[in-house]
């Protein structure tokens, strides 16, 4: 957002409601101009736990087998191509907010990944894949010797 | 003038504190594409993460309100190292400017994105006589 000019909650009437949508797609341009479209597409969450990452992404109306997912050490990759709908004759298009076209994304993770046993699911758009740490770098319990 | 307006989710927080819910979820504005053919006007709404019971569309007089209900998950998912996105529940509302046959509306839920079919209703000619 380049600036505001108001609090939005004091934003009630229909101009100010327009002139901040005009703002956003303004800034939004601007920045794309700037550094180029940034490949934020999907938008994933991380969660780690001491032996297991979960990766979850949204990817509302893309099908299951159209998804790569790769994983090398401690680097996924995620990697398809959405299709855009094809459209009839005659159609007007009113909106178009959705994304289409190819996405790549690599993520770093915090430890070596067990290959054999990544698990990807793909349930209502969200794209879950757990990833377990390999054994040989889970962390150790070192046990004291009282002496 | 756009056929199809668009009305903000600024009532989006009223609606809310209307049902006083003591913590409300979050409510996020989903990405929406409008079509329109000579038949009919679809909606594609993405809202990932959304089952298909819990999606509501409600259409009166002009007013399209569609509302989806996230659940979120029970177990624990741990630490969160990124976060590009939050989870919350989809509100969107559309005045429609056109006439429709709301009760022939189909609604289809698929991966994700809800596809809602408005037929377009053919506008009615009256012709009304001068009385002499």
């Amino acid at each position: 957002m380049l600036f505001r000019i108001l609090d939005p909650q004091t934003k009630a009437n229909q101009f100010w409601r327009d002139f901040d949508r005009l703002n956003d797609e303004l800034t939004r341009s601007i920045l794309d101009s700037q550094f180029g479209s940034s490949s934020n597409f999907p938008p994933v969450n991380v969660y780690t736990k001491e032996d297991e990452a979960l990766v979850t992404c949204l990817l509302p109306g893309m099908e299951a087998d159209a998804i790569d997912i790769n994983v090398k050490d401690n680097l996924l990759s995620i990697h398809g191509k959405k299709k855009a709908e094809e459209l009839a004759e005659g159609t007007e298009v009113h909106r178009r907010e959705i994304f289409n076209g190819e996405f790549h994304r690599t993520l770093e993770l915090p430890f070596r990944v067990d290959q054999e046993h990544v698990l990807a699911k793909f349930t209502n758009g969200v794209l879950n894949i757990h990833l377990p740490r390999r054994e040989e770098d889970k962390p150790k319990k070192v046990s004291i010797i009282a002496g | 003038m756009n056929t199809l307006t668009q009305e903000n989710n600024r009532e989006v927080t009223e609606k809310v504190a209307e049902k006083g819910e003591k913590t409300p979820a979050k409510v996020y504005s989903p990405n929406v594409d409008v079509l329109e053919t000579e038949e009919a006007i679809l909606f594609r709404v993405e809202m990932p993460g959304v089952d298909q019971s819990s999606v509501e569309i409600s259409i009166e007089k002009d007013q399209l309100i569609l509302e989806g209900k996230f659940v979120p998950p029970t177990e624990s998912r741990g630490q969160v190292r990124l976060a590009e996105y939050r989870e919350g529940n989809y509100f969107r509302k559309f005045t429609i400017g056109k006439a429709i046959h709301s009760d022939k509306a189909v609604a289809k839920m698929k991966n994700g994105i809800l596809e809602l079919t408005l037929p377009k209703m053919e506008p009615k000619k009256t012709k009304i006589e001068i009385q002499k």
